[in-house]
């Protein structure tokens, strides 16, 4: 037992509806009690879906247990006759898993045929969002998949892209774009978009391209042993993995190719990949080669968040910015070992690896990086530290589900992220400037940044008090305890450039304390400024 | 999208179960089996921890509970907040009791409270945990630890607010008899609280104070001369415990919102302590400020899918302005506590614990002009063409008494404008391929 305040992998349940409503003709039917299908709103909110999610609840009521009663079978029956759905996949929540009800049997007297019915009964304590959806579309992936003529010309799958993904349907337009470049179709996307005729059909495809170590990647395993079909696992993000990851998928291809005759696909000319078709695909070599990026040399990044993005990132900042890696961590325990590999010769310490945000957000605050790589929550814990952040993974915010074209994967994607890295930080010779003059005019509200109010939530607080002073007190909370500073002393830190102003300020009460201060004056700021060399 | 008929499907052998339950008067309510879309108890976590400010709120719960409070209330963690998840993992299932010092020690610690509010979940409930034992095991005479039942499985959505104010009523004074004076039974926040006590004061009426206040040692004093005054529509239980503990009279009016509720509750307010007052030049200038946006609903059909439990006062606004009510649903009417508002929604079509499949298909066939709906079941709905409004926001909005009626009105009326100043919408182009189920 622990205190919990967040967490960042959702639930078993979650899992399981996020590939359920990714699909057409597949509903969910939880049964749980009421409101364990809070979850509906995280897809008509978010993903802002204008139907109703494949999502109903068989409501368990404290009444019905002590009577001993199931609406299972009649929720089936409702179910089946408003929505026809082909399949209909039945989940236990946490609470009703403990009653150990044969969920088969109950699914039984409703009288639908088994084949419309799948349960999938997980526990619910040991199994957490990704391992579920992963899990299930395996499961879905196993009974389907059936032995197909193989198209005649080249084709991929697209594995593992699921609803409430991250920039997934830019992602899904980005790889789309490269594969129509180099002529390849694509058979299925699963499960995003795709009906059980389309898992029927997936080994028709000649390759399975499963680019998220969390979700789809068992799944095209398994089509890999029962289909021998060939799987690129690799996620295309950054330039350089980018251009590996074309050069394996017409590897891939061209092998397939071989054996049935079809012409082998070259690679074209790059700009053939660019927006315009005329020009470099990506923007970033030339970006990183700039004079006023050299800055990113000595720019120190901290990478937080699932395996994948993780992974990608970290390589990205590094091997394409040319940015300094202080420290990187994920929540994805599972894949723990997987992050490690990829990441050696990486990082200057241990990969970090815990599912409690309290813990990041302690590195970050003794760390002070210059970005930020996380989830949402790392965004909030970097606003109250005045630390650049930018969001990489799951879990977002609605913040995350925007409009415009923003994919992370392939050269598009490139330049999307460098963009955010850029816009993040605080850059060249603008910080130059302002090391050199102070604020340079640049100086901003203090208080502006601890205000603004943010759309994070679906219900606002208006009932009883406003978001921004729950923010008022944490920042409160977190300057308790801080170290006394004599008036000119604080004039004195006025002059140093705002955004470093919070780091300089800790650094100093550190030194202070470390030399028996008790009170910040002008001379004890000096020392610090002479000790720490700046 | 999906197929769904309006018609019933030859040959099946399926039908929706209701009965209907007769009222006083000529009421009827129609009784289903609670298929909705909405939250469990633990919702009024998201206001309560904010009303109270010494408070926390504890949930003996699992992630599920956790991702719940994160992710569909959207409850930020700024620094510490004031509510958390005693988190129970596998290894605490074979447990026989739950051990929670540390928990507590740790909230103590951080946060200092005067008093924890202990909320139970579904899987401790499954595991039929003494949490009235435990809740007393944990208290201490400097903070006391309050048992607050919120589980789905008994409560919906904002019933645990019911179930707080239960646990805080041994942390009422008696009120000594003698002196008649009104305390207002529901969390609202404390401008509105203000007007209302300001509202009360003019009257002539003594307020003793409002359950809640915003601190847990300044909950008010209730006797037997205390008259209870539910200012929000699901405090029923707390209610009847005050009647029965201490003697207090429950207040049985209209809730006090729109012109002609707060007319209603204020005139019956007053005469509980023998003042007569005739409020129907206020109630007439009332409905004169709002009267564009009432010209805009009268006629409009409007359905109210059953969340928050407010829905029964809202209808019963909505149809004196004219509206033509298609549908109130509500999920819990308690006939006694809820009998005024019943009463004058004579003639519209009431039911309790609905089936939203049956309510998708009514809508559907009924084509309502707006819809009071969920979170979940919003976009949704305006997805399929129709213009609706979220119902939380009533949760959140000052609607009460005079003052409110303004906002109240413009709930209503601001989607329905809206949608007017939206250019046409050709749901083949817009709509296409923006959800996977779509296509």
């Amino acid at each position: 037992m622990r205190l919990a305040f967040w967490l960042y992998e959702g639930t078993a349940l979650h899992g399981i509806s996020r590939v359920t409503n990714s699909m057409k003709g597949v509903h969910t039917v939880y049964h749980a009690p009421q409101g364990d299908d809070y979850i509906t709103a995280t897809y008509s909110m978010l993903e802002r879906t204008p139907d109703f999610p494949g999502l109903s609840i068989s409501v368990v009521r404290g009444r019905d247990l002590a009577q001993g009663v199931s609406r299972l079978p009649s929720t089936l029956q409702q179910v089946d006759h408003h929505y026809h759905p082909d399949l209909t996949v039945i989940a236990p929540s946490c609470s009703t898993a403990l009653l150990q009800e044969d969920l088969h049997q109950l699914a039984a007297h409703s009288g639908l045929p088994p084949e419309k019915i799948l349960v999938y009964a997980l526990n619910p304590f040991r199994v957490s969002e990704n391992e579920a959806a992963d899990g299930l579309f395996t499961e879905l992936v196993k009974r389907y998949a059936a032995p197909h003529e193989k198209t005649a010309l080249p084709s991929v799958n697209l594995l593992g892209f699921t609803s409430l993904g991250f920039h997934l349907r830019a992602n899904l337009t980005s790889l789309r774009r490269m594969l129509q470049t180099l002529g390849i179709t694509v058979n299925v996307v699963a499960p995003w978009g795709a009906g059980i005729e389309d898992l029927r059909k997936l080994p028709a495809a000649w390759l399975n391209i499963a680019p998220y170590r969390e979700i789809g990647l068992t799944a095209a395993e398994y089509l890999a042993e029962t289909f021998a079909m060939p799987a690129i696992y690799e996620a295309p993000i950054g330039v350089e993995p980018t251009l590996a990851w074309l050069r394996s998928v017409i590897e891939n291809l061209n092998r397939t190719g071989a054996e049935r005759g079809v012409p082998p696909i070259t690679l074209p000319k790059l700009s053939a990949f660019s927006l315009d078709g005329l020009s470099a695909p990506s923007g970033v070599p030339w970006f990183a080669r700039t004079a006023d990026m050299e800055s990113f040399s000595n720019k120190r990044a901290f990478v937080f968040g699932d395996a994948t993005h993780t992974v990608a990132i970290v390589k990205f900042l590094r091997d394409e910015l040319g940015m300094k890696i202080i420290g990187a961590g994920t929540y994805m325990e599972r894949h723990a070992d997987w992050v490690r590999k990829e990441l050696e010769g990486y990082l200057p310490g241990a990969l970090v690896v815990t599912d409690r945000f309290q813990d990041v957000a302690k590195i970050i605050d003794d760390e002070m990086p210059d970005l930020v790589c996380g989830t949402q929550m790392e965004r909030h814990s970097c606003r109250k530290l005045d630390v650049p952040c930018m969001v990489i993974c799951p879990p977002t915010h609605i913040e995350n589900h925007l409009l415009g074209y923003y994919p992370f994967f392939g050269f598009d994607g490139s330049d999307v992220i460098a963009d955010r890295v850029y816009l993040s930080c605080k850059l060249g010779l603008e910080k130059h400037l302002i090391d050199f003059f102070g604020d340079a005019g640049l100086e901003y509200e203090e208080n502006g940044v601890a205000a603004s109010p943010e759309p994070e939530s679906f219900t606002g607080n208006g009932h009883i008090e406003p978001a921004v002073e729950v923010e008022k007190e944490a920042v409160a909370l977190t300057e308790d305890g801080e170290m006394k500073w004599s008036d000119d002393a604080e004039t004195m830190l006025k002059k140093v450039p705002f955004f470093v102003r919070k780091k300089v300020r800790k650094n100093t009460d550190t030194f202070a304390r470390s030399i028996g201060e008790s009170i910040v004056t002008v001379e004890v700021f000096r020392k610090a400024k002479e000790s720490l060399g700046g | 999208m999906h197929p769904i008929n309006d018609g019933v499907v030859a040959g099946s052998n399926y039908q929706e179960k209701h009965f209907m339950m007769q009222v006083s008067g000529d009421v009827q309510i129609i009784k289903e089996d609670n298929v909705t879309h909405s939250f469990c108890g633990l919702a009024c976590v998201g206001w309560m921890y904010q009303k109270i400010k010494d408070s926390f709120f504890l949930i003996l719960g699992t992630h599920t509970c956790a991702h719940f409070l994160q992710n569909a209330l959207g409850m930020m963690i700024f620094a510490k907040p004031r509510f958390g998840i005693a988190l129970m993992e596998e290894g605490d299932l074979s447990k026989n009791e739950p051990t929670l010092e540390e928990i507590i020690r740790e909230i103590k610690a951080d946060h200092n409270p005067s008093v924890i509010f202990l909320l139970s979940s579904c899987t401790p409930e499954v595991m039929k945990v003494d949490f009235k034992g435990l809740a007393h095991h944990l208290s201490t005479p400097d903070v006391p630890v309050l048992f607050v039942p919120a589980s789905g499985l008994v409560y919906n959505f904002t019933q645990a607010e019911d179930s707080v104010l239960h646990a805080l009523v041994p942390f009422c004074p008696q009120a000594p008899a003698g002196k008649k004076s009104v305390v207002f039974l529901g969390s609202v926040n404390d401008a509105t609280a203000d007007d209302l006590r300001a509202e009360a004061e003019e009257l002539g009426i003594h307020v003793a104070g409002f359950l809640p206040e915003s601190r847990f040692d300044k909950m008010p004093a209730i006797g037997p001369d205390t008259v209870l005054a539910p200012i929000q529509p699901y405090l029923s239980r707390v209610a009847v415990k005050l009647e029965r503990e201490r003697g207090a009279r429950v207040l049985h009016s209209l809730f006090p919102f729109g012109p002609d509720g707060s007319r209603v509750f204020w005139e019956d307010l007053a005469r509980e302590f023998g003042i007569t007052i005739d409020l129907r030049d206020r109630e007439k200038a009332a409905w004169e400020k709002i009267r564009s946006q009432t010209d805009l609903l009268k006629g409009k059909k409007v359905f109210l899918t059953a969340d928050t439990m407010m829905e029964l006062p809202l209808g019963r606004f909505l149809k004196s302005a004219g509206a033509d009510v298609i549908e109130c649903s509500s999920a819990y009417i308690n006939k006694k506590f809820h009998a005024r508002e019943l009463e004058a929604l004579a003639g519209v079509r009431v039911v309790e614990q609905p089936n939203f499949h049956r309510q998708l298909e009514d809508v559907k066939r009924l084509q309502p002009d707006l819809i009071v709906t969920s979170l979940m079941t919003a976009n949704p709905f305006a997805g399929h063409g129709f213009v609706v409004k979220w119902s939380m926001e009533f949760m959140l909005m000052p609607i009460h008494s005079w003052s409110g009626v303004i906002p109240l009105a413009n709930l209503f009326v601001s989607p329905l404008h809206r949608r007017s100043k939206l250019p046409a919408f050709d749901k083949e182009v817009w709509l296409e391929g923006v959800m996977p189920s779509a296509e």
